[in-house]
C-alpha cells in the first residue's frame, strides 16, 4: 500500500541542490541572468536596477562588503555551532527520556512555530549590541528544528533493530553508539540541512534589527539611502553564503550516510 | 481471444549502458475462458507482457490483437489486479470497487448496485463503507478483484495479485479466485512467481526466460476442473507434483546461467 | 493507586512542572537582577489581562485589537493569495518533469533568500502608503508561497504509481486522473504546505513590521520597546506566539478532517 503520508522534514528539505541538473540549471541561469540585466534596462527604475549595476556596485564596495561578510559568517559558524551542540544533544536528551518529551515537546513545538524575530527585543535587552544579540537570533532560528527532527529520529529507529540489539546483548551505551546514532543520522542532517537556511535568515534578520553590525546593516543602510543596487548586492552575497552553506552540510551529510539506498535520499 | 506476434519491447538503460530487452519475438494466443498462467524468475519479461496486453506500455514490434481487435491502449474489455492492490486509501470500498463503471460513465445508481453485487460476491458484505486503510492484505486484495470484475470484463490480467500476501490469506484467495472463474469462466492471464500457484490455477503454465525476455516453454496442466472444491487433494496429486518438479528443474537452470553470465560479466569488469 | 499511576504517566504533568521551573528561574533572575527591560514573570502574567480584555485597563486593548486586525488583514489576503498560486504551480510541477526541471533553479533560490533583504526593494517600488497593505501584502505571498509550491509537489510525487496506472486501466483521462487520485492523493501533503506556509507567513508579518513597516503588531512592539515598558513588551510577544500557535492548531485540526484516511501523524514543523 502506499504510503500517503510523507514525513514533512523531508518533504521541504531543501535537499534540492543534488537535485538540480546540469542543462536545465544551466538555461535557467542564463535566462535568470539574461532576464534580469534586460528587464532592469528596459524598466529603468531605481529599484530595480540592472545586474550589471549591482555587480559594479558590489567591486565598488567590495572592501566594505567583505569586512561585513566577515563579521556576519563568523555570527552565523557562532550560532550555528551553539545550535547544533544544544539542539541535536536536547534531542537526543528528549528521545531517549520519556518524561524530558513529555515535558518539553509542546514548548519545542511553539518556539518552532513562533516567528522568531519577535524575540529579538529580548535578545537585545540582555546583551544589547552584543554580538551575543545576534547569536541568540540565530539560534532561535535554527535550534529547534534540529531538536524535533532528532526526536524523531531516535523514534523512528525500527524496533526490530533494537530487538537484535537487545538479542546480542548489547550494553545500553552499544546500543546507542551502534544502532541508534547511526539509524538516526539520516533524518538528523535532515532537520541540521533545515537548520542551516534557518540560521542564515537568523543572521540577516537579526543583524538588521539590531542594525549595527555585518551584511544586515549594509542591507539596512542601503535601504534607508535607496540604494537598491547595494541592497540587491548584498542579497546575491547572502544567496551564495546560503548555497556554499548548504553544499557543505549536504556533502558531509552524504559523508555520513553513504549506506543509504540511493532512492530514499 | 489474445493473439500476440512477434512482440519485442525495450526500455531504455542507465546513462550509459544499453537497452533492456524486456521482451522479444514473443508469440502466444490466449484461448477463450482459459486460465493462463506465466511463470519466470524476475527480469524475465512477464509483468512487461502483461502490461503490454494491457496498453499501459506500447511494445516497439510486432501485433497484440485482443478479439481481433489490435491494443493501442487501456480498454474496458480488459480489467486489471495489481499486485500492490492500488486502492485509493480516501474512496470507502463501494467507490473503489465503483471505480472503473464510474469511469465509464455509468450513473451512480447503477454502477453502486454491481458494486454491492461484486463486493458480496468476494465475501465482503458488510464492509462497503470502510476504508482500505481499515482492511486487512487479504480483505484489499479481494476489493482489488471486485474491482477488476465489476466491468465485466472479457480478460482478468492478474500481476502476481496474491504475491503481498501470507501463505494462508493466499491459500484462501486462490480457493475463492477458482470458485469465481469457475461460475464466470472470464478469460485470465494470471502472473506469478511461485510454480505452485501457477500449477494450482492453471489451465496452462507458460514458463518465460530473462536476458532477452521471451517464452521458454508452455505446459498443459492435466488437473481437471472444477478445482476449487478440493485444492489440497490436487496439489498432493502426483501429477501436481511431476508438473512442479518439471518447472523447478527448467527454473533452476535458468538461475544458474544467470549466475553464470553475472560472473563472466564481472571478470569482464575487472579486467584492466 | 490507579489514579495516582495515571497522574504520573501524563503528559500534561510533565509539562506543568517544565513551566513550573522556566517561571521560577525568570522570576528569581529578574528579582535578582533589577532590569528595566527585562521584566519579572508575575508581571509579565499581569499584563497580557490588560492587553486583551477591553475595558480592563483604559484604551490599551483597543490598541492592541486595532494592531491584530491590520496585521492579519495583510497576513489573510497575502495568504489566500498563496495557496490560490502555490498550490496549483507544485501540483503541475510535479506532474509534468520538464517544467520542473526548469523552475527547479528558481524555487531553490526562493527557499534561501532571506526575504527580510527583499522588502526595502519591494517599500522602494510600492511605497508605504496606506499602511503600505500591498507591501505587505506581496512580501507575505513572497514568504509562505514556496512552502506550498514544494509540498504540492511532493504531494503529486509520493503517489503511488501504480495507483495512476489502474486508473488508465479502467479508462480514466488526464482530467479524470486529476480528479480521482491526484488532487485527493496530494492532499495530505498539500495540508502540510498550508501548515508551513502559514508558519512562515505569519514569520513574515512579523518581520516587515518589526524591520521595516511600522504598522501593526510589530509597531506596537516597537513602541514598548521604545517606551521601556517591559511588562507589557513580553505580555505582547507571548500574545504573538500564542496568536501563532493557535492559527497553526486550527490548521491541524482542519488536516485531520479533511485528511481522514491519512493514519501516520505529522511531526511538527
Amino acid at each position: 500500500m502506499a504510503t500517503v503520508a510523507p514525513t514533512p522534514a523531508r518533504v521541504a528539505s531543501p535537499g534540492f541542490i543534488s537535485r538540480l541538473e546540469a542543462w536545465p540549471t544551466v538555461t535557467s541561469f542564463i535566462v535568470l541572468v539574461g532576464g534580469w540585466e534586460l528587464i532592469g534596462r528596459s524598466l529603468n527604475q531605481p529599484f530595480f536596477p540592472p545586474l550589471s549595476s549591482v555587480l559594479n556596485e558590489l567591486a565598488i564596495n567590495q572592501a566594505e562588503i567583505m569586512a561585513a561578510l566577515g563579521t556576519s559568517l563568523t555570527n552565523l559558524v557562532l550560532g550555528f555551532i551553539v545550535s547544533v551542540v544544544f539542539g541535536v544533544g536536547l534531542g537526543l536528551l528528549m528521545g531517549a527520556f520519556r518524561k524530558l518529551d513529555a515535558a518539553l515537546d509542546i514548548y519545542i513545538n511553539a518556539l518552532l512555530t513562533a516567528p522568531s524575530l519577535v524575540f529579538a527585543p529580548i535578545f537585545f535587552a540582555i546583551w544589547g549590541l552584543e554580538r551575543w544579540s545576534i547569536v541568540a537570533v540565530i539560534f532561535m532560528y535554527s535550534t529547534w528544528i534540529m531538536v524535533v527532527n532528532t526526536v524523531t529520529a531516535v523514534r523512528t529507529v525500527s524496533p526490530e533493530m533494537l530487538e537484535m540489539g537487545r538479542a546480542f546483548n548489547a550494553p545500553r551505551i552499544k546500543t546507542w553508539t551502534r544502532i541508534v546514532l547511526p539509524a538516526a543520522t539520516p533524518l538528523i542532517m535532515a532537520g541540521i540541512r533545515l537548520a542551516t537556511g534557518r540560521a542564515v535568515k537568523g543572521m540577516l534578520n537579526g543583524e538588521m534589527f539590531i542594525a549595527i553590525v555585518g551584511l544586515g546593516k549594509l542591507v539596512k543602510d542601503g535601504s534607508g539611502r535607496f540604494d537598491a543596487s547595494l541592497v540587491l548586492a548584498i542579497l546575491v552575497v547572502i544567496i551564495v553564503v546560503a548555497f556554499i552553506a548548504l553544499w557543505v552540510v549536504g556533502w558531509v551529510d552524504a559523508r555520513l550516510t553513504r549506506w543509504l539506498p540511493k532512492t530514499s535520499r | 481471444m489474445i493473439e500476440i506476434k512477434g512482440v519485442s519491447k525495450a526500455f531504455p538503460g542507465r546513462k550509459g549502458s544499453e537497452p533492456v530487452q524486456a521482451l522479444k519475438d514473443v508469440d502466444l494466443i490466449v484461448r477463450d475462458n482459459e486460465f493462463l498462467t506465466v511463470l519466470g524468475p524476475s527480469g524475465c519479461g512477464k509483468t512487461t507482457l502483461l502490461r503490454v496486453i494491457a496498453g499501459l506500455v506500447p511494445h516497439d514490434t510486432g501485433t497484440v490483437l485482443v478479439d481481433g481487435k489490435p491494443v493501442t491502449g487501456p480498454g474496458p474489455e480488459r480489467a486489471m489486479v495489481f499486485q500492490s492492490f492500488a486502492l485509493m486509501p480516501w474512496d470507502n470500498v463501494l467507490t473503489n470497487v465503483a471505480f472503473g463503471l464510474e469511469m465509464q460513465g455509468v450513473d451512480k445508481k447503477t454502477r453502486e448496485l454491481k458494486a454491492l453485487e461484486l463486493i458480496e460476491m468476494v465475501g465482503l458484505g458488510g464492509f462497503e463503507k470502510r476504508l482500505p486503510g481499515e482492511l486487512s492484505g487479504g480483505m484489499q486484495q479481494r476489493v482489488g478483484l471486485a474491482r477488476a470484475l465489476a466491468v465485466s470484463p472479457k480478460v482478468l490480467l492478474m500481476d502476481e495479485p496474491f504475491g503481498a500476501l501470507d501463505e494462508q490469506t493466499r491459500r484462501l484467495l486462490q480457493e475463492e479466485l477458482l470458485r469465481i472463474w469457475e461460475a464466470t469462466r472470464t478469460t485470465v492471464v494470471f502472473i506469478t512467481h511461485s510454480m505452485e500457484e501457477a500449477v494450482l490455477l492453471g489451465d496452462r503454465v507458460v514458463l518465460m526466460r530473462p536476458r532477452p525476455g521471451r517464452i521458454d516453454q508452455i505446459l498443459d496442466i492435466p488437473m481437471t476442473r472444477p478445482r476449487s472444491t478440493h485444492l489440497d487433494s490436487v496439489e498432493s496429486s502426483g501429477e501436481f507434483t511431476a508438473m512442479v518438479g518439471l518447472l523447478w528443474n527448467n527454473l533452476r537452470a535458468m538461475h544458474s546461467d544467470v549466475r553464470r553470465a553475472r560472473q563472466a560479466g564481472q571478470a569482464a569488469a575487472t579486467k584492466p | 493507586m490507579s489514579l495516582v499511576r495515571r497522574v504520573l504517566d501524563s503528559s500534561a504533568l510533565y509539562r506543568l512542572i517544565a513551566l513550573a521551573i522556566f517561571a521560577t528561574i525568570w522570576q528569581l533572575a529578574t528579582l535578582s537582577h533589577k532590569s528595566m527591560l527585562i521584566p519579572t514573570f508575575t508581571d509579565t502574567m499581569a499584563a497580557i489581562p490588560k492587553l486583551l480584555i477591553p475595558g480592563y485597563s483604559g484604551d490599551e486593548s483597543a490598541k492592541l485589537w486595532d494592531a491584530l486586525y491590520q496585521s492579519n488583514g495583510a497576513l489573510l489576503i497575502g495568504f489566500a493569495i498563496s495557496v490560490a498560486l502555490g498550490v496549483p504551480f507544485g501540483l503541475l510541477i510535479g506532474r509534468f518533469r520538464t517544467i520542473e526541471r526548469f523552475a527547479n533553479l528558481y524555487i531553490s533560490i526562493l527557499l534561501v533568500t532571506p526575504m527580510a533583504a527583499v522588502i526595502p526593494l519591494l517599500v522602494m517600488s510600492l511605497g508605504v502608503r496606506d499602511g503600505a497593505m500591498p507591501t505587505r501584502v506581496i512580501l507575505i505571498v513572497l514568504f509562505a508561497i514556496v512552502m506550498l509550491i514544494v509540498n504540492s509537489r511532493a504531494g503529486i510525487r509520493q503517489i503511488d504509481p501504480s495507483l495512476i496506472e489502474m486508473a488508465r486501466c479502467f479508462g480514466a483521462g488526464e482530467l479524470s486522473i486529476w480528479r480521482r487520485i491526484l488532487l485527493p492523493g496530494s492532499l495530505p501533503a498539500i495540508m502540510t504546505g498550508v501548515r508551513l506556509g502559514l508558519g512562515r507567513a505569519i514569520t513574515g508579518m512579523v518581520i516587515i513590521e518589526l524591520l521595516f513597516i511600522a504598522v501593526g503588531l510589530g509597531n506596537l512592539i516597537q513602541k514598548y520597546d521604545a517606551q521601556l515598558d517591559g511588562a507589557r513588551l513580553y505580555a505582547l510577544i507571548i500574545i504573538v506566539v500564542f496568536e501563532a500557535l493557535v492559527l497553526i492548531q486550527a490548521v491541524r485540526w482542519l488536516e485531520r478532517r479533511v485528511t481522514p484516511w491519512r493514519k501516520t501523524t505529522s511531526f511538527g514543523r
